[in-house]
């Protein structure tokens, strides 16, 4: 156990050396000369790479929660609908004031409260049908969505489009601000880990093993939600972290909360540091949306390790 | 005899349904009693209401106070639940299982597997596992608990014949370590092995609670489950008819 914690303690360092070295140029950080290179990698891509890893974390860790939380194997951070509301207040927020360089990330996060509060109002349901809810709020601010994608004038549309398949590349959080978060979010749940593995036996086990289940259930949901609104404003809509990442490391470490989350914590960030920089090399100088990086890096990996383990 | 719980005037309702009203009871330490009654009477629901899981009205008392006035946490250190078998999407082992019963005292964990038979499955994911084996790994985990209260519901469903008599003899041995054992059985033979006490509950909102000897008779079981029950020597059988 303790050299799979050392081989993703090395992968993170060695992707996030890769992801100074790679973009639309290839700079060695070991022997940057000049100071255009050295502008490049410490006020461009290392606070990038700081978000990126923050905001994957983020991610994975508030699927490892919604996953617990609904008690099914296929809860991602995005079920409850909280994405597509913030979708919905970003694209608002792009419609109202075009010129604006935060107004998206500004929408997104009033959107992702909003969304918040709606599901808040199904948190005294059983996981399924909280499920049930989540997934019909989902599909409401889906047709929202829609309907103010519809009336989007056209030059807005490109922008709205990149930001809804996730772009590290105009996030107006503060990288250190994000990684306060991810540490933040990390210790809570490690503190209430014990009572979240109690909640993988199901919520009358976890009861009578001495868990206050229902507050439990709306600390997890309140917490899972606002690291998937803080994600989300930040960077956009990113699939497929926060479904995969827990799943593979409870194959690597185990199913107990005390090592899932600390490695999701790690992995989700991992994974977006690689597709990130993917992201920013493969088209240069253009970029690809990373939400589609995640996938492709992420799903072979996923399927392998689940073959082999099998 | 110690007095761990008291149930005065009992009633216990799902979905707007009374499924039994008016029991009154006690239950001592070094005690058995055995719940039986048809499907859907209550007998699940009952030991749910008694572990604090769900409302019920009356009074439960657990050592003198009422059970409301406990929070989960003191709750759980008075009194060990074994109902479904928990859900194996999330990949717990064995291992990780009991150790979430044990909590702190994580020693005996080896042991106990031993004698619940499951050992060498101690690393296996419970998805892997069959019935019977998970339902082993459910006793085991209930004998980490170590709480004078235990509320089973149907310690031996899923269980070979082997393991069914391991499984009385380990109620019987608990029993003489003081434990109040309070179980839902379905098995006649089983119930009368064990039981110091019953409660009857007849799935029309009534519930009878006695001493065994008093209870078990053929004419109040056949009335009670609605099937022929008939005396076998010194034993209560249901009746299958002519054997071939």
């Amino acid at each position: 156990m303790m050299l799979r914690w050392l081989a993703l303690f090395i992968a993170v360092a060695g992707c996030l050396l890769l992801g100074m070295a790679t973009g639309e140029q290839w700079i060695n950080p070991f022997s940057a000369s000049d100071t255009l290179e050295k502008t490049i990698l410490w006020n461009l891509r290392f606070p990038r790479l700081l978000t990126a890893f923050a905001v994957g974390g983020l991610l994975a860790l508030a699927g490892a929660w919604f996953q617990v939380l609904l008690g099914n194997p296929l809860a991602e951070p995005y079920v409850l609908g909280v994405a597509g509301s913030a979708s919905a207040g970003a694209v608002t927020g792009l419609m109202f004031m075009p010129e604006s360089a935060w107004v998206m990330s500004a929408g997104a996060f009033v959107g992702a409260w909003i969304g918040i509060v709606a599901v808040m109002f199904f948190s005294h349901l059983g996981p399924n049908r909280m499920l049930l809810a989540g997934v019909v709020l989902a599909a409401f601010w889906s047709a929202v969505l829609a309907l103010l994608l519809a009336l989007l004038p056209e030059q807005g549309l490109f922008r709205a489009f990149s930001w809804m398949m996730g772009d590290l590349s105009h996030s107006d959080l503060p990288a250190p601000l994000l990684l306060l978060a991810w540490l933040i979010a990390l210790t809570c749940g490690l503190l209430l880990s014990k009572s979240l593995d109690k909640l993988l036996l199901g919520e009358r086990h976890a009861e009578a093993l001495g868990v206050d289940v229902k507050r439990l259930r709306q600390r997890l949901l309140l917490l899972a939600s606002a690291v998937t609104a803080l994600a989300v404003t930040a960077a956009g809509t990113i699939g497929f972290v926060g479904l995969v990442i827990p799943h593979l490391m409870r194959l690597l470490f185990g199913s107990l909360h005390r090592a899932v989350l600390p490695a999701s914590a790690i992995g989700g960030g991992l994974l977006l540091v690689l597709a990130d920089s993917a992201a920013r090399t493969v088209i240069a100088p253009a970029e690809l949306p990373v939400g589609i990086l995640t996938a492709i890096i992420g799903v072979p990996v996923f399927l392998l390790l689940l073959l082999r383990r099998n | 005899m110690d007095r761990l719980m008291n149930l005065s005037d009992l009633t216990v309702e799902r979905g707007g349904h009374t499924l039994l009203s008016g029991l009154s009871c006690q239950f001592n330490a070094g005690e058995v009693v055995v719940v039986l009654g048809p499907n859907g009477a209550g007998k699940s629901s009952l030991l749910l209401a008694m572990a604090g899981l769900i409302p019920a009205t009356g009074t439960i008392e657990l050592a003198g106070q009422p059970l409301a006035s406990y929070g989960r946490d003191e709750l759980s250190r008075s009194i060990a639940w074994q109902g479904d078998l928990p859900p194996t999407e999330f990949g717990l082992t064995v291992s990780q299982r009991l150790k979430l019963a044990a909590g702190e005292d994580a020693k005996t964990i080896g042991s106990t597997a031993a004698t619940m038979d499951i050992a060498p499955l101690l690393q296996r994911p419970l998805g892997e596992l069959s019935s019977g084996e998970r339902q082993r790994t459910e006793l085991a985990a209930l004998m980490l608990r170590n709480t004078p209260i235990w509320l089973l519901d149907e310690p031996t469903a899923h269980l070979d014949l082997k393991h069914q008599i391991h499984c009385i003899n380990m109620l019987k041995a608990q029993r003489e370590r003081g434990r109040a054992i309070i179980t839902v059985l379905h098995d006649l033979q089983q119930a009368m092995a064990i039981a110091d006490h019953l409660i009857l509950i007849d799935g029309k909102g009534g519930a009878e609670y006695g001493e065994a000897k008093r209870l078990f008779a053929s004419e109040r079981l056949t009335k009670l489950f609605d099937a022929p029950v008939i005396t076998q020597g010194a034993v209560l059988v249901p009746d299958y008819g002519e054997m071939k």
